[in-house]
């Protein structure tokens, strides 16, 4: 019996020296990689030198070190000077985080041109670059409003007060942020808060029948997109949207019986700004302040018949200045652009 | 006048109770009393070559104390004890600097005459892998000159063998059986490691418990359990920690051919996670650990031979704690230099100063100290940890031990290279009165520990060669009865390179900072004790602790402490 019991002991022994795990995994980051020189070990590249962004092809940047990196992409607009910035830490560019569909960090938005691509790694002093050329530009998914790229649509009207210095003009020039044509917004109402509007109406588009816009009933899932320019050096501009909902889809809208919606930018920064606000999230303006919508209290997008734009600033301020473009609707969330 | 009537007639009533309660023996005093004054000064080399101007290199300090506890038996099954402290540091006036706490309370007893129960305040262990303060940081062989200031740190933290205190609730019961089983002894605890603040800090509770099953005197049988978890609701966030230990271990004594045989294992699994929190790993591992031990009394000899398994992401917060918390700030010149950087801890620091240690388990993994423990700073209980070790033990008038552990990791660490660990300890302690004929103590200690640390990969950098030589030397010459010349040395060289791991709060390891060392320690020290009794003594000693950082990457300094010192017990 004893000598049994000992015997099982030392076998025991075995067979738990025996269960070891044997890993090929360790704990915490690599020490190579913390303690050695870097090293590129595959060069910067990307996996086509032109793009069809149009038709979904995305840009994968690769690239592989010694060692983990903080690194940073910039892709570069040759004609536009559209920038996309892409960061990351690690010790491989590749689909999981240098990835490139087409979008924008900085406006402009790109255009169809040549494109540089540049990588910078942190105390590192080489830079690497690739060229990419973009075949077709990627295509916006949601409900366009306006772009401007044909002017003022005819189902729109405007009203711009008679001050000084009045301009309400398409413009075509290279600070377009999206295609090449954009609204200016600029004047001198020494009376008036309001310098000029236009009324989006519903009817504009399509066949000209539409009593309301072709947009998703949710409120949550429905996200009002535009991009506003703020003029340096000039006086603060309030950018008011007004969103007038046909509760009763008479073709027509009550003041008094139905809901409007309003969001107010106000101007405060320089250059182009994506403003994007979930539908459900508006809330109806009165002199600016919160108040009681005065239909059903429902948002609802589906029942929206006009989206009124006003350029609105202080009268004893004077001249005021701003700029839209790419004014869109998208769905499940803001625009990308 | 009449509060003095008032205190008067108290005082009275109170000697009147005690001499009544002391006659049925029902009241009872323990406790201990100390009193400690230091004269210190600090020498500082600092690595600029210009003196350091910043640091007062003197001071001095002190306190007397008195712990009064009382123990108080109501009935015979039911035993309290209260013990108050009063501390009186010196230089207080008129009060200030005096404290007074209460340092311990429990009630304890026996229901039905068969269930053992204690509240309040416990001191618990299970076994080395579930709950068990391994003090894996001491030094071996303390000479007795150092061994006195490790003792107050002892009293002053409840360190009792291995055990922790806590608070909470202990009860235990046994069963005996006519047949086949001796008998099954039943242990449970539920305890608080942390109060919630109701906001961000959840109550936090340890419940855990064992079963015995005692077959007959050469065979046992236990099952163990330990669990630290958070109280769902005591704080908004319904994010709760759990680490959950389970064990069984065995024990079989015998003799073998008139020698005494034990076997001994133990076998078991943590379990450490975060309820809701995404980012958090669920940790999961097991351990085993077996000796064989066998003792030759005829040669004073015992022999012991074990196997250690504990795997990588094994965690148990009962006996991964450390007694010592090296981010913890000793008493004395905590900064120095002219840049008033924060002092390393030195020998000096780790063997006398209290405010270093814990009182109770940390939840978190606390972090180690190469220049102290590299290979096993948790202990037995040291994850990612596989090997071998033997011991051989010489019990006589002489008493000498001998150990070897060899070890690896299970999983790398920044690489898949492993390293390697070896402890050599070697101890004796000699009476040297016995052989050289004297009437008094002369008692010699001496002690060496050798560790070394290493790893050889592929990658050169992966590299490492760490060693730590420990060498103690202690002396105790009773010169006249009862008055003894103590005197004691302990040298810690430490040198070499490794990477020592940042970790997060999930214990998950984030970065290696690598580490360069070449440093060495000193501490010397000599003294006079007179012993009034065996609990009562009074002593006066100078020590000296010597830091050198050879690659002066710290300012070196220079430690000096006058110390009187008495203590007793009661």
């Amino acid at each position: 019996m004893k000598y049994t019991t000992i015997i099982l002991f030392f076998l025991s022994l075995s067979v738990l020296s025996s269960c070891t795990k044997n890993t090929d995994e360790f704990d915490g980051p690599s020490i190579k990689e913390l303690y050695s020189d870097f090293k590129v070990l595959e060069n910067f590249g990307a996996n086509r030198d032109s793009v069809d962004f149009a038709n979904g092809e995305t840009v994968v940047f690769t690239a592989a070190f010694n060692k983990t990196v903080d690194w940073t992409l910039t892709i570069t607009g040759n004609q536009s000077g559209a920038v996309k910035i892409i960061t990351g830490t690690s010790r491989k560019l590749d689909a999981s985080n240098a990835s490139w569909n087409g979008t924008v960090t900085m406006f402009p938005m790109f255009k169809e041109e040549n494109c540089t691509a540049q990588l910078t790694i942190d105390q590192v002093t080489d830079t690497f670059t690739v060229s990419e050329k973009i075949i077709s530009r990627r295509k916006l998914d949601g409900f366009i409003i306006a772009d401007f790229e044909t002017g003022l649509l005819p189902g729109w009207t405007k009203f711009i007060q008679s001050g000084a210095n009045m301009d309400f003009q398409v413009k075509t020039d290279s600070i377009a942020p999206e295609g090449n044509s954009y609204l200016n917004m600029a004047g001198t109402v020494n009376w008036d808060y309001l310098i000029g509007l236009i009324d989006f109406k519903a009817t504009a588009y399509g066949s000209g029948t539409n009593i309301v816009f072709p947009l998703n009933a949710n409120p949550d899932a429905v996200y009002f997109n535009c991009l506003i320019y703020g003029m340096p050096n000039t006086n603060t501009s309030l950018v008011l949207f007004q969103f007038t909902e046909d509760e009763n889809e008479d073709g027509t809208f009550n003041a008094n019986t139905e809901d409007q919606y309003d969001y107010q930018a106000t101007v405060d920064w320089v250059g182009w700004k994506l403003i994007s606000i979930k539908y459900s999230d508006m809330t109806s303006l009165v002199n600016g302040q919160p108040a009681t919508p005065k239909g059903n209290g429902l948002h609802e997008p589906n029942k929206l018949r006009q989206i009124s734009m006003l350029l609105l600033a202080n009268p004893s301020m004077g001249f005021a200045s701003s700029k839209l473009d790419l004014v869109i609707f998208t769905e499940n969330g803001p625009l990308t652009p | 006048m009449p509060n003095k009537n008032y205190i008067l007639l108290l005082t009275l009533l109170l000697v009147g109770q005690l001499s009544f309660a002391q006659n049925k023996r029902k009241v009872s005093f323990v406790g201990g009393a100390r009193s400690v004054m230091s004269n210190n000064q600090l020498g500082v080399a600092d690595t600029s070559g210009i003196a350091d101007t910043a640091t007062a290199k003197r001071n001095s300090g002190g306190y007397a104390l008195i712990d009064l506890g009382v123990n108080i038996r109501p009935n015979e099954n039911t035993e309290i004890l209260g013990m108050f402290r009063i501390r009186n540091d010196f230089g207080g006036f008129w009060g200030a600097g005096v404290s007074f706490d209460v340092r311990q309370l429990y009630i304890k007893g026996i229901v039905a005459n068969a269930l053992r129960y204690q509240l309040g305040d416990l001191n618990l262990k299970q076994t080395p892998f579930t709950l068990y303060n391994h003090h894996a940081d001491n030094v071996d062989s303390l000479p007795t000159i150092f061994r006195l200031q490790r003792n107050i740190v002892d009293y002053e933290k409840f360190y009792m063998d291995n055990t922790w205190r806590m608070q909470g609730a202990n009860v235990d019961f046994g069963l005996t059986f006519k047949d086949y089983i001796q008998e099954v002894n039943f242990t449970g605890f539920l305890t608080r490691l942390n109060a919630t603040n109701f906001t961000s800090v959840p109550e936090r509770l340890m419940a855990g418990g064992s079963v015995e099953l005692k077959q007959s005197q050469h065979f046992k049988i236990g099952y163990n359990v330990n669990s630290v978890f958070d109280v769902l609701g005591t704080i908004p966030d319904s994010n709760t920690f759990n680490n959950s230990v389970h064990s069984l271990d065995a024990q079989f004594v015998t003799t073998v051919g008139g020698q005494q045989l034990e076997v001994k294992a133990e076998l078991g699994n943590s379990h450490y996670s975060y309820r809701l929190d995404t980012l958090a790993p669920t940790l999961q591992d097991y351990f085993a650990h077996a000796y064989a031990s066998i003792g030759l009394p005829k040669y004073h000899l015992r022999a012991r031979l074990g196997y250690l398994n504990v795997g990588p992401e094994y965690r148990s917060i009962g006996a991964q704690s450390k007694d010592i918390d090296y981010n913890a700030q000793p008493f004395y010149y905590e900064r120095y230099t002219n840049t008033q950087g924060i002092r390393p801890l030195g020998l000096l620091d780790v063997i006398a100063s209290d405010q270093l240690y814990n009182r109770t388990l940390s939840s978190r993994l606390m972090p180690a100290n190469n220049l102290f423990n590299n290979a096993m700073p948790y202990g037995l209980a040291t994850f990612n940890r596989l090997g071998a070790y033997g011991e051989v033990s010489y019990q006589k008038d002489i008493q000498a031990t001998v150990s070897y552990h060899s070890l690896r990791e299970i999983k790398g660490q920044g690489t898949l290279a492993l390293r390697n660990f070896s402890i050599l300890r070697a101890n004796v302690t000699a009476p040297l009165h016995n052989y050289l004929d004297l009437k008094n103590t002369f008692e010699i200690q001496l002690g060496g520990k050798l560790e070394n640390v290493n790893r050889s990969s592929v990658d050169i950098v992966d590299n490492l060669d760490f060693n730590n030589r420990q060498l103690t030397a202690g002396v105790r010459l009773e010169v006249f009865k009862d008055f003894d010349i103590l005197g004691g040395l302990v040298l810690n060289n430490t040198k070499g390179n490794d990477f020592i791991a940042d970790r997060n709060t999930y214990t998950e390891v984030t970065f290696f900072n690598e580490q360069q060392y070449d440093i060495r320690q000193q501490l010397q020290g000599a003294g006079i004790r007179y012993n009034f009794s065996p609990k009562v003594y009074l002593l006066g000693m100078y020590q000296q602790g010597v830091f050198t950082d050879v690659r002066k990457q710290q300012a070196d300094y220079t430690f000096n402490q006058f110390n009187i010192i008495y203590n007793m017990l009661f």
